[in-house]
């Protein structure tokens, strides 16, 4: 009975104890009694968390501030960057779609040659209409050559140099063209004016033009191919006591933006000067 | 930037400004420099730009004497004179070349419009053409 000791009863009591113990939770008898007393540590632990990230977030915000102004600033400078590759992209579709607009149409009128050149000035004087091009007599392009746009007629090639050429609009007020109203049937004379504005003149009175009626080149004087498009009647106006109506028109081709152009090479104009009688 | 069928001229404007400078001695040669190269690339008859150029300086020279202690009007006035003289030049000038253009439709839609927006444009030009001569002639230093 020496194993009966104090001792030894002590040690059986705590093993059984536990071993109770552990048997109660596994069972879960003691699941109660455990969240009883886990609610105060978890309150205790939220409280000393939050403290802890408040004070944490106060020492360490200097340092993420600098860091997310530095990361903003080259965000910043990528957007940038962006953005102007984006302009550049956008100018180049717009051009490379004009490009394929004057290309089409050379495809549609296969019967003359084109020489494609870019628009690079303007008529510095308020008086007259002109536009520079890129492309002079190194490349092919001669005095009176036609000028055209996938739309229509734009005008004619007034001066030359080695690279570059100016080109008088129809819309001058210098600038007679030879047309034919498709619908009527007549000819007539298209004229511009000192607005930038072009108008018919020489109607016979008894022709009947509507508004509307497209407006063709006739291909007289042989300055111009025939059949370009020109432009279309807006209204017309006949006065008394006039030998002619006249009729203003809406030209094809808006000449204030115009950024590209077709110069027909293989039409050669015609100078029918020497036919005409002296006065 | 047309208006109705008018434009500024901004080298005009500069030569106004410039001329109306006292320290400048030089700006007859620079106005018959540019009013060359204006003639090469302008479909213009090639004297008139020239002609219209050395005038707006002629312009500027004679009231520069007369107006010289308020350079600001006398930009404004350059600006008045010397744009209506250059575009009544021009219209001489194509209607002797046989344009079918007359006075009262110039005056209405050309001659107008470009005086008013010359003179919107006359201020700035005449401030850039100040500082310009400031930084070319720099003020003598009294020893």
């Amino acid at each position: 009975m020496k194993f009966l000791n104090s001792k030894n009863i002590q040690t059986i009591v705590i093993i059984l104890t536990v071993s109770g113990l552990l048997f109660l939770a596994l069972s879960g008898y003691l699941t109660p009694i455990f969240n009883l007393s886990l609610n105060p540590l978890i309150a205790l632990q939220r409280w000393l968390s939050v403290r802890y990230i408040s004070a944490r977030d106060f020492l360490t915000t200097p340092r993420d501030v600098v860091e997310l102004r530095e990361q903003n600033a080259a965000l910043e400078v990528q957007v940038n960057q962006l953005q102007t590759e984006l302009i550049v992209m956008e100018e180049r579709l717009g051009e490379a779609q004009v490009c394929f607009a004057l290309l089409d149409f050379g495809r549609t009128n296969p019967e003359y040659d084109y020489i494609a050149a870019t628009v690079i000035g303007r008529e510095i004087s308020p008086f007259l209409q002109y536009i520079i091009i890129d492309k002079g007599t190194e490349d092919g392009v001669r005095f009176g050559m036609p000028v055209v746009t996938q739309q229509g007629l734009v005008g004619r090639v007034d001066a030359i140099i080695a690279r570059a050429s100016r080109i008088k609009l129809i819309s001058d007020s210098t600038s007679v063209v030879n047309i034919r109203l498709q619908s009527a049937g007549i000819e007539a004379q298209l004229e511009g004016s000192l607005t930038g504005d072009v108008f018919l003149d020489m109607i016979p009175l008894d022709a009947n033009v509507e508004p509307g009626d497209v407006v063709l080149t006739s291909g007289l004087g042989g300055n111009f191919p025939p059949n370009i498009f020109v432009g279309q009647v807006l209204s017309t106006q006949s006065r008394e006591n006039a030998l002619f109506q006249t009729a203003s028109v809406q030209p094809i081709v808006d000449f204030s933006s115009i950024n590209a152009v077709l110069v027909v090479s293989n039409f050669e104009a015609v100078d029918i000067s020497p036919l005409i009688p002296e006065e | 930037m047309p208006l109705i069928a008018g434009s500024a001229d901004l080298i005009l404007l500069f030569f106004a400004a410039w001329s109306l400078q006292e320290k400048v001695k030089n700006s007859w040669l620079w106005a018959a420099i540019a009013g060359i190269l204006i003639s090469i690339v302008s479909a213009m008859p090639f004297f008139a730009p020239l002609i219209g150029y050395m005038g707006v300086v002629g312009i500027s020279k004679l009231l520069q004497k007369r107006v010289w202690r308020i350079p600001i009007i006398a930009m404004f006035i350059v600006t008045l004179l010397g744009t209506f003289f250059q575009q009544a030049l021009y219209l001489l000038v194509l209607q002797i070349s046989g344009a079918p253009l007359t006075w009262g439709e110039s005056f209405d839609t050309v001659m107008l419009p470009s005086v008013l927006l010359n003179l919107i444009f006359a201020l700035p030009i005449y401030a850039v053409a100040s500082e310009l001569v400031g930084r070319i002639y720099p003020l003598e230093a009294d020893v």
